[in-house]
């Protein structure tokens, strides 16, 4: 296990930059999940980590020592890919151990590593399969087993359960974390799955547009996210952004409505900023108080509901356990509680 | 009862009907021909002689038994088969590695790569025999600058060397055709496999027989079974280049049957001898077909 380094990466491709200069500080045996839109360059970071792709610019250290010219093979890290990667023509057992074959380690001890992976995954059965004659979970295992058999310095997951049908997709989750508490392993999970990046990640990487746009826990993210993109890409139903005026420690509304705030914010008055909160923080008003809002489409999940509502004529979502919810006629009141705003100014950033 | 019967009748013949166009091209064009030919190895025909043309039953057989000539052609046929076949597969495969990795101009190259095949063979052949000639061609003057030939000859005219004119020619002429190929079933092999096995240690060669190798072997197998069974019927570059000369030294068994129907107007005794390398053939793609069915059935 090691301690992983990442500074002022860049990635260019010919004139096209994809990556902007990240940093990150992974502690050992920590768990990171990248998490972004296609696009925004994480599996690009995953992969020039891996060695699959050529620094344009910038140090990446593994255990201290720099890596950027080291051959994949000579950087002592296992993958676990998307589309499994498996070898066709190799037994689930030969999957597992070619790496240790190639390292010319003795065959019984080749055995008992395979053989600890395998009960360790519930592959026993499997071992003399072949993959196209494993299903897709089964599959995952073994690519999953493939990694752990040789106790690399780190683990790389390039979106390893956007294969799997919804219910595997969650028991592999909680796999991965058991496994993870187990080994205490060194693990970097690239995904664009927000629920995998929350329930799995020691810190969470949030990228857009080859840039970090905020590293933290799972629920700083949550409670304090640093800018728009991350207010509205962790969270689900997403986030309701109102563009809104400052106005001596409350916000105005487009309509007038005055909203007020928990701290008052170093702004002056006038000031444009956005008004945001989370659709499970808002509060429906039964009493006829609070801001009017019509009822476009109510979605019940079964858990909550999600009314889709129209406030001053812009779309907004309220998440709610309460089943009254679904006899709400075509308006409803709705309050916003001042502990859960969130305020951004005109650069996108968090101001409270 | 008519109707039903004349129902049934149509409903009979319905299939029959419908492949009819195509099952009687494949008779009149393919069967009838072949069975003619089968019949002339059975019967005493000459072109040149008007009272020829009777059953001799298998008197074209204990002839061929006794034919010096037939025994020397097939042993050339091995030699040219199995020198050709391999040089080809060798220099298709080194090719098609080649052209699999990015490049820039890599599709002009790919389509250049494509040209010998385009090539009409007796075109090909002319070329060659040109270019083997010390009086217009480059090619024995190099040989012997390189000190490979102690004077600047011809070695279409060569005994010993001569059967290496027609193998190159074939050989520039067959590379295109593993090229293309191998480089299809290469570029259907998912790139993340190398990934994972860089990961997992492997270096260039490791990856090259665990994933390349196992996944080109089905298309190995099919191309070389295809060409050899092509390029032992394949006569047209000897017939060019040298006739079967010097000395029946380049004879394969396709083309003593040129010559003997053709040169020679026998065209029972042809018939025999063709109806010899078509059984051939046959149990030599039996037995190719029989290996792919083990080896598939071994997974």
């Amino acid at each position: 296990m090691a301690s992983i380094q990442i500074e002022k990466l860049e990635k260019s491709y010919g004139h096209v930059s994809v990556l902007h200069g990240v940093d990150l500080d992974i502690a050992d045996g920590e768990f990171i999940v990248l998490v972004g839109p296609s696009g925004c360059g994480k599996s690009t970071l995953l992969r020039m980590i891996a060695g699959l792709e050529d620094v344009s610019s910038g140090e990446i250290r593994i255990a201290g020592n720099r890596v950027n010219d080291l051959h994949p093979k000579d950087r002592d890290i296992a993958m676990v890919f998307q589309s499994y990667a498996l070898y066709p023509h190799m037994t689930v057992a030969q999957n597992m151990s070619y790496s240790l074959r190639l390292r010319n380690i003795a065959k019984d001890t080749i055995g008992s590593a395979v053989a600890a992976a395998a009960s360790k995954l519930g592959l026993d059965p499997l071992l003399e399969r072949r993959p196209k004659a494993l299903s897709g979970g089964q599959r995952q295992r073994v690519a999953m087993g493939r990694a752990i058999v040789r106790q690399p310095k780190a683990f790389l997951f390039d979106e390893p359960l956007s294969n799997l049908d919804a219910r595997l997709r969650e028991q592999m989750r909680a796999e991965i974390k058991k496994m993870h508490g187990d080994l205490k392993a060194t693990s970097i999970y690239v995904t664009h799955d927000q629920i995998e990046a929350m329930t799995l990640a020691d810190r969470i990487v949030a990228m857009h547009g080859g840039v970090v746009q905020q590293i933290g826990s799972p629920l700083e993210l949550y409670d304090r996210p640093a800018n728009l993109f991350v207010a509205g890409f962790i969270g689900s139903p997403g986030m309701n952004f109102l563009a809104a005026t400052y106005a001596g420690g409350s916000v105005r509304l487009a309509d007038g409505t005055l909203v007020a705030l928990e701290t008052v914010p170093a702004l002056a008055d006038g000031e444009s900023v956005t008004l945001g909160i989370r659709p499970e923080h808002v509060v429906i008003a039964n009493d006829g108080s609070g801001m009017r809002a019509a009822v476009e489409l109510v979605e019940p999940t079964g858990f909550g509901i999600i009314l889709h509502l129209s406030l001053h004529g812009l779309p907004f979502k309220i998440f709610t356990l309460d089943r009254e919810a679904l006899n709400s006629g075509k308006e409803i009141g709705v309050r916003f509680p001042a502990q859960y705003l969130h305020l951004f100014g005109t650069d996108e950033q968090r101001i409270a | 009862m008519r109707k039903p019967w004349l129902k049934r009748l149509a409903h009979a013949s319905e299939p029959w009907l419908y492949s009819a166009p195509s099952l009687i091209l494949i008779i009149a064009v393919m069967l009838v021909p072949l069975v003619v030919g089968i019949s002339y190895a059975f019967r005493d025909i000459q072109l040149l002689n008007p009272f020829s043309g009777g059953f001799i039953g298998i008197e074209h057989f204990r002839d061929l038994a006794k034919d010096a000539a037939f025994y020397t052609a097939l042993k050339n046929t091995l030699w040219w088969t199995g020198a050709s076949v391999i040089l080809q597969f060798f220099f298709g495969l080194f090719l098609a590695l080649l052209l699999d990795k990015p490049f820039w101009g890599r599709g002009l190259v790919q389509a250049l790569v494509f040209l010998p095949w385009a090539v009409p063979s007796f075109l090909a052949g002319l070329n060659w025999a040109w270019l083997f000639n010390p009086v217009i061609g480059p090619i024995p003057h190099w040989l012997f600058a390189l000190g490979l030939m102690d004077q600047p000859g011809n070695i279409l005219s060569d005994p010993r060397h001569a059967m290496w004119g027609p193998i190159v020619a074939n050989v520039w002429w067959g590379i295109p055709f593993f090229a293309i190929t191998l480089l299809a079933a290469l570029q259907a092999i998912p790139r993340d496999l190398y990934e994972a096995a860089s990961i997992d240690g492997a270096n260039w060669f490791q990856r090259f027989r665990s994933i390349t190798l196992p996944f080109l072997a089905p298309t190995i197998a099919i191309t070389v079974l295809l060409r050899t069974v092509w390029i032992s019927n394949f006569a047209d570059l000897i017939v060019v280049m040298t006739g079967g000369g010097p000395a029946d030294r380049t004879q394969i068994v396709a083309s003593y049957i040129f010559t003997q129907a053709f040169k020679r107007l026998d065209f029972g005794y042809a018939s025999a001898i063709a109806l010899v390398l078509l059984v051939l053939l046959l149990v030599y793609s039996m037995l190719i077909i029989l290996l792919r069915q083990t080896l598939l059935n071994k997974d």
